[in-house]
């Protein structure tokens, strides 16, 4: 009887936690779906189209008031020596990761993710300038603005164009549209039907920083 | 990397961290190291009496940990704003996690200065009775602590050492410092540089005999941890020339321009190949010299340096 008892308590036990355990994971996937629903911006670099005018780098100095000598975004000309004719460009800025080492390194949680966007920015008051995220971006696109002295990445116009609802000044500013920018998240977004016909690819993407920089290279044709 | 597409331009420009973090790295190291040795001889030997190597070891690891975190608060470009590293704590961050051990390290270090320096703050003190009697409550108190004191203060050191190792293996962008060997080889040779530091101290304030018990200990366990930390330099430079084409091409750094005159002339020559020389080559009469000791213990230190040099440097310039 008395292991009887033991027996029945046992049980009891098992089902209660069963039903908190399954009620917990439950709220889990909730609160996964709810997570789901927020934006995750993205940008495609289509290097098909951009013929290197650097108008992009010009409109981002501007709206973002970069310091002269100073970039968010540079244009490198990638072209190969060997076949001038061809001209190669990438766009250089900040890969805006989904694992990004610069926000997981900053000792003051300065460098971190927006709440509401989930973009990768800076907060410049709280950055103590260690220059951590800066050696520890596998892309080398961070850097110390030489008038705040703080730390700073491409943050998608962030407070600038995006807070007014326009879309970042360098996709604005590019003529040819080799710059996409929308929510990866939205099935029915420009960015993802582009995604979903065109091969595209993240930069070093063996550090497993899950860029949301995607580019379109140039492949040789008629092969 | 993507043979498609990839870009190589970058923002910063050449070594963003440089030799201010080398030296504080050194003096860590030397903090760290200096106090773990005094410590474990004093444990392995079951010491009570205050031995002129604890005091040494104490004091070293106070004044050159206080000393880091002058070249490390003046490498940052808004020193003024040091103090939001102290309110903003972020788990995942190897220097957020350093900076907590560093608050419980100084203390630390602190009090088992308090320990070893007692009667001489006493005698400072002597003139002003009222702060006297004050500080002889608070060392009633902290006596009752000592041994849990040296125990934390052992880990704490190693945990310091530890760290600033893991602080620069965490960037993944460059092959020399993105290792597993960094943090171990930071902790030997903060050892070393700790050892000779802490010895030279000894001797040289507070009167050591050169050929006492613990100093001779100390020469024992010196060139064992050398030893292991040249191995430690081996299994690094293996593992990169054996590893993948980016951590192929860092072994350049060993082999030619300024960085390679570093590590063989520095860490090499004068931190391993100097002590080896004045201690086994020349004789006993050399070996055994003031000159000798002295010189080969700022030899040690100064190899200590050039590793830590060569590391940060060499380390920043080759990237993927």
């Amino acid at each position: 009887m008395e292991n009887d008892g033991k027996r029945r308590a046992f049980l009891k036990v098992l089902g209660l936690g069963s039903v908190s355990l399954g009620t917990a994971g439950y709220s889990v996937v909730m609160e996964a779906e709810k997570a789901e629903k927020k934006p995750h911006y993205g940008m495609i670099f289509d290097q098909n189209k951009c013929v290197g005018c650097t108008d992009c780098e010009v409109a981002c100095r501007k709206v973002n008031a970069v310091p002269e000598g100073q970039v968010r975004l540079y244009v490198e000309n990638k072209t190969d020596p060997e076949t001038p004719m061809e001209k190669k460009y990438v766009r250089v800025s900040c890969q805006q990761c989904e694992e990004a080492p610069c926000v997981a390194v900053c000792p003051s949680k300065a460098c971190h993710r927006d709440a509401k966007t989930g973009i990768v920015s800076m907060n410049p008051d709280d950055c103590i300038a260690c220059k951590y995220c800066i050696v520890a971006c596998p892309y080398d696109v961070r850097f110390i603005n030489h008038k705040t002295k703080a730390a700073e990445n491409c943050n998608f116009c962030l407070n600038t164009n995006l807070a007014k609802g326009k879309e970042p000044a360098c996709v604005e500013a590019c003529k040819y549209k080799a710059l996409v920018f929308g929510d990866l998240n939205d099935e029915a977004s420009y960015i993802n039907q582009i995604l979903h016909v065109k091969d595209s690819v993240r930069m070093k993407p063996t550090f497993g920083t899950k860029p949301s920089l995607r580019y379109i290279p140039v492949v040789k044709v008629g092969v | 990397m993507n043979g498609a597409i990839n870009f190589t331009y970058g923002f910063s420009h050449g070594v963003e961290w440089g030799w201010p973090i080398a030296v504080y790295l050194l003096l860590a190291g030397i903090s760290g190291g200096a106090l773990i040795v005094a410590l474990l001889v004093r444990f392995y030997k079951k010491q009570h009496e205050d031995t002129p190597l604890l005091k040494a070891a104490s004091l070293v690891s106070f004044v050159t940990i206080a000393f880091g975190m002058v070249f490390l608060v003046g490498d940052l470009e808004k020193p003024l704003y040091f103090w939001k590293i102290l309110i903003n704590y972020n788990f995942t961050s190897v220097m957020s996690i350093g900076v907590m051990a560093i608050s419980i390290y100084i203390p630390l270090t602190l009090v088992m200065c308090l320990y070893l320096f007692e009667k001489e703050i006493s005698m400072v003190l002597a003139k002003k009775s009222q702060l006297l009697d004050y500080f002889a409550l608070v060392m009633g108190i902290l006596r009752k602590f000592r041994p849990l004191i040296e125990v934390l203060s052992v880990v704490f050191a190693v945990v310091i050492c530890a760290y600033t190792g893991f602080l620069i293996s965490v960037l993944v962008r460059f092959p020399i410092l993105n290792t597993a060997i960094l943090p171990a080889l930071f902790v030997v040779s903060g050892l070393s540089a700790g050892t000779a530091s802490a010895s030279m101290v000894a001797t040289w304030f507070f009167k050591e005999d050169a050929h006492s018990s613990d100093m001779k200990t100390l020469h024992v366990i010196e060139w064992p941890i050398m030893a292991v930390e040249m191995m430690l330099i081996a299994m690094l430079f293996v593992s990169l020339l054996v590893g993948n084409e980016f951590q192929q091409t860092t072994t350049v750094a060993f082999q030619s321009g300024v960085y390679a005159n570093l590590f063989w002339f520095g860490v090499m020559g004068v931190g391993f190949g100097l002590p080896l020389v004045l201690n086994f080559a020349l004789g006993k009469h050399v070996a055994h010299s003031k000159m000798a000791f002295y010189l080969s213990g700022m030899a040690s230190v100064t190899g200590v340096l050039c590793l830590r040099m060569f590391i940060i440097y060499a380390g920043q310039t080759f990237g993927v």
